[in-house]
């Protein structure tokens, strides 16, 4: 065996021993001084009354737009909990709760099974009880023994926004998300918690802190005293402001009524989301008080999908605004002069292919160079030039720009969207499949299986706006500005963009002519995305100077056809609420 | 002749009594936190929870049974690294109830500090079974007490003062095991408990005189004694004065706040109060399974794990207590029987390493519930619901069937 024989003394066996006997002599002897001798003190403590410690909140955060306008606040209701054990007769009891407030009985007693918590813990079976009922709980308070009714506070959206998705709602916490919560925060089932949005996002800002307080109470659990010492006492949430101006919401949101789609507003110069606007939407009122079963499959079964932030979780092929991607590519490699030009015949055939390409000017745009195609969206200059770049170079450069990428807003939930490259085409058509020319001709125009999200789209041009040097966005007012890393390009680069930008919108023949207002210089880029849903989603991407700032705006309206056409107008719009309203929305 | 060494040496009916007894325990747990789970059967509650963590416990149970008693003793360094840096990671992750004791497994936390205790324990077995050490020297307290010390410091440090004292349990019954100097011994726990009775004159006096009795009663240098005895007098005398002079209030409060960063964090006694309120109105046979006023109101805070105890005193009264106390005292006997007719020196010195732990466990545990120690975190061994506590025990109980297959 091992080393060393056992050397233990049966004195040293002892000696343990002994000490064990005494301890638990000890112990032994305690619980019966307490359980016997002091028997009766102690059960009539814990017959008679006892306290209790008993949690107590305050409301939680408001949550008002830069203005102050306040957004979402709180909303007192009472309803209506059951203690199991102290029911007398439990179907009687709910007859009489059923008369009163207008609930079957199968209703109540399929509430009460389901949000059954325990013998001895109140369970709610009813919501929202107006003060009539209340009353009539009250008079007939000797046959609803074990009835008891409290205050619950609820959230309340303002009417001047009711539809906004970013804002998010409250969920009643059910036992089985318990575990899975931050523990300090002390959550308990049936308690609200953030669920979507904002309210998801910043929960620990706005939940209040709960507090502590003791309580005398009987045998039953009914409170008898209240204690004063040692409660701690609950503090209500931090209210939480956002970058977004309500009126400017309401405004883009009039613009896209009846259509769907997006519109998206933001300050470049401090990532700040001026308004956010996702249509169809739906009436946020739903989270609050009872909704029945099939108002809610309703919404989630609507095809037009009212539920989703079209913002960061729709995803679109983004058109011709990533021409702009491949005329960097370009430009900055030094593939071809700016300046010269091409000819466009209103198609294009590529080398070695019998298949053509055609512009969407069927007779063609003639000779355009770098500038004229970028006003005028031609596609054959672009399907021609696309041809000098490698597809590694072209994705890497959409990549830069943010695409396949969070956003890092401060909205849960957002999608990153999809820049196809060789690995997505080899899993996808195979190796022999499909050609490095042939998808760049359907990526150049933004089209194929290029996936975008309006908010990328909005980051990508506060990009070009800003030269590289972009802040992230954000909803929340007060948060910390951040930036995103740097994008590195000569500055005649950005020059030439831009200056091509400012055309769409400006020069004869620019496709965003549509948007143009006279007071502000209004840059942008116009896309008419295909797409196997019926006609093309329209898009406007663009940005414009204002009172010492940049501001951008990205109008998409799904299958709404052209993009200069249909959402260049709305951009200008846009653009003429600030030169009518003519205030300092920033400044705020 | 063959029955007769299987009995002396071979510990097998022990272990099946051992078994049996353990059974037993897990079932009471069991039978409590049934009690006390609102929906019992639901996969969140803690009855189920337990079940789970004692299925997967057994797992590791049979894994670790079959590692050869060699390879442990021979790798025992290699085990206390691992464990002790193990009880680094918590340190990079976030904090957990603003300490840094668990690692988040996402279905349960464990606690490397609770497996440190082990791999102490299988250290300080290792260098007392050495047969080249002269156990007569006085020398020889001094490693296994460093040992002790670097573990504890780190756990200190988490902050968690009970495994931390936990730590230091088994060391003095170890020693006492391995045949250390009685005098020696009482030397080391002597200024403890000076400490101690320096709160109150007359236990102060009384342990003055009690000590100088059995330094009397020992041989030795008599100056030597002398010397001793004085410094723990003057020890004691100077402590209050430096507790209550020397160091200012916030900086005392700073201290025990360190140490007991989960004392009492509602500001009043609330929970012994209440923890005594349940026991003694559980009175002789108790209020009946599920029928604790006490507990099933919620007025006991952590029940299913700290407070178990008096879960059990309410509902099944002294009777249940004192079932549940003997089969707490017949564990920890047929630990020590198992250590004491062990024929290997080194597996018998870690057994009583590691009853000294569920021991020491027990006692604080009931001690805190029945308010004669401060409120401490500490669960009770096989009853309390908790996933990592439950699998060290398991561990232990595996390293015992391992150590006593010999």
């Amino acid at each position: 065996m091992l080393k060393i024989e056992n050397k233990a003394d049966i004195f040293h066996y002892r000696t343990l021993l002994f000490i064990l006997s005494l301890s638990m002599i000890t112990l032994l002897s305690r619980y019966f001084y307490l359980q016997v001798i002091e028997h009766d003190r102690y059960f009539s403590k814990s017959q008679v009354n006892s306290v209790k410690a008993q949690a107590t909140y305050a409301p939680r955060g408001l949550i008002l737009d830069r203005n102050g306008v306040v957004l979402v606040e709180n909303y007192p209701t009472y309803i209506l909990t059951v203690t199991p054990y102290e029911l007398e007769d439990k179907d009687l009891q709910f007859e009489i709760i059923s008369n009163i407030t207008d609930i079957s009985i199968e209703e109540l007693s399929r509430r009460y099974k389901k949000y059954y918590q325990g013998r001895f813990l109140p369970t709610v079976i009813a919501k929202n009880l107006t003060f009539a009922e209340i009353s009539q709980i009250e008079e007939r308070r000797l046959e609803l023994n074990g009835f008891q009714y409290k205050r619950f506070d609820e959230r309340l959206y303002s009417d001047v926004l009711k539809d906004a998705h970013f804002l998010g709602y409250l969920r009643e916490l059910d036992r089985q998300s318990l575990p899975f919560l931050d523990k300090s925060q002390l959550y308990r089932a049936g308690e609200l918690i953030g669920w979507q949005g904002i309210e998801k996002q910043y929960e620990k800002e706005l939940r209040y802190s709960k507090g502590m307080k003791y309580i005398e109470v009987d045998t039953y659990g009914r409170e008898i005293n209240s204690i004063n010492d040692n409660n701690i006492p609950a503090f209500p949430g931090e209210d939480l402001t956002l970058s977004i101006d309500s009126k400017l919401q309401q405004f883009s949101k009039n613009l896209l009524l009846g259509q769907k789609g997006v519109i998206l507003v933001s300050n470049v110069n401090n990532g700040d989301i001026l308004s956010m606007v996702s249509n169809p939407s739906y009436n946020l009122d739903i989270y609050r008080g009872e909704t029945t079963d099939s108002d809610w499959n309703a919404l989630l079964s609507d095809k037009n999908k009212p539920i989703i932030n079209r913002n960061i979780a729709g995803l679109y092929p983004p058109g011709s605004s990533f021409k702009i991607i491949t005329a960097l590519n370009l430009i900055e490699d030094g593939l071809l002069d700016p300046e010269d030009s091409l000819m466009c015949t209103g198609s294009y055939i590529p080398p070695g292919s019998s298949n053509t390409f055609n512009c969407w000017k069927e007779d063609g745009h003639g000779l355009v160079d770098l500038n004229k195609a970028i006003a005028q969206s031609c596609n054959v200059y672009f399907y021609e030039t696309v041809q000098l770049i490698k597809l590694a170079e072209w994705t890497k450069t959409a990549k830069i720009f943010g695409f396949q990428n969070k956003t890092e807003i401060d909205l849960p939930n957002e999608l990153i969207g999809q820049i196809p490259d060789k690995e997505f085409f080899i899993e996808t058509y195979g190796r022999w499949g499909w050609s490095e020319r042939g998808v760049l001709l359907n990526l150049t125009l933004g089209q194929g299986d290029i996936l975008v999200t309006p908010l990328q789209s909005l980051r990508y041009i506060n990009h070009i706006a800003s030269k590289g040097k972009t802040a992230k966005l954000r909803l929340n007012a007060k948060k910390e500005i951040e930036y995103y890393d740097d994008i590195l390009l000569s500055e005649q680069t950005w020059d030439r963009v831009i200056k091509g930008l400012y055309d769409v919108v400006n020069a004869d023949g620019g496709s965003g002519w549509r948007a143009k207002q006279f007071e502000v210089k209004l840059y942008g880029k116009t896309s008419t995305a295909e797409n196997p849903h019926g006609e093309p989603h329209a898009w406007f991407n663009g940005f414009f100077d204002f009172k010492n700032q940049t501001y951008s705006i990205v109008v998409l309206v799904e299958n709404g056809g052209g993009g200069g056409a249909v959402a260049s107008p709305i951009a200008g719009e846009i653009v003429k609420f600030f030169t009518d309203t003519n205030v300092d929305i920033v400044n705020k | 002749m063959s029955f007769f060494n299987n009995y002396i040496y071979g510990s097998n009916e022990y272990l099946g009594r051992l078994y049996i007894i353990v059974s037993s325990l897990i079932t009471f747990g069991l039978i409590t936190l049934y009690s006390i789970s609102s929906d019992p059967l639901s996969i969140n509650s803690s009855f189920m929870r337990q079940i789970i963590f004692i299925i997967f416990s057994l797992i590791i149970f049979f894994i670790i049974s079959q590692i050869d008693i060699k390879t442990i003793h021979d790798n025992s360094t290699l085990i206390y690294i691992f464990s002790f840096l193990l009880c680094f990671i918590p340190f990079f992750l976030p904090a957990v109830e603003n300490t840094y004791r668990w690692i988040d497994l996402g279905f349960f936390y464990i606690q490397p500090g609770e497996y440190l205790k082990c791999a102490t324990i299988i250290l300080i077995a290792k260098y007392l079974s050495n047969h080249q050490l002269e156990v007569k020297e006085s020398y020889i307290v001094i490693i296994p007490i460093l040992i002790a010390l670097l573990s504890s410091f780190l756990v200190l440090n988490q902050p968690d003062l009970g495994t931390a004292v936990i730590i230091f349990a088994p060391v003095l019954p170890m020693m006492l095991w391995a045949g250390v100097n009685g005098f020696t011994l009482f030397l080391l726990v002597a200024p403890l408990i000076t400490i101690i009775a320096a709160s109150n004159n007359m236990i102060f006096n009384i342990w003055g005189v009690l000590m100088f009795i059995i330094f009397l009663s020992f041989q030795g240098n008599f100056l030597k004694k002398i010397m001793i005895y004085f410094a723990n007098i003057f020890a004691g005398l100077l402590f209050p004065f430096f507790w209550n002079d020397f160091l200012n209030g916030y900086q005392r409060q700073r201290f025990v706040d360190f140490l007991n960063p989960d004392l009492d964090p509602m500001g009043s006694s609330y929970h012994i109060i209440q923890s005594i309120t349940a026991i003694g109105s559980g009175g002789l046979f108790g209020k009946g399974w599920g029928e604790g006023s006490q507990t099933q109101l919620k007025f006991l805070p952590v029940q299913e794990s700290d407070f178990i105890l008096s879960v059990i005193a309410e509902e099944f009264g002294f009777f249940g207590i004192t079932l549940i106390m003997l089969l707490f005292f017949m564990l920890i006997k047929t630990l020590l029987d198992i250590a004491f007719r062990l024929s290997d020196y080194f597996s018998s010195l870690v057994i009583v390493g590691l009853t000294s732990i569920l021991f020491s466990h027990i006692f604080i545990n009931s001690a805190m519930t029945i308010g004669l120690m401060p409120v401490k975190g500490l669960p009770t061994p096989f009853v309390s619901a908790g996933g990592s506590f439950m699998l060290l025990c398991f561990i232990i109980l595996s390293l015992v069937s391992n150590l006593s297959k010999n």
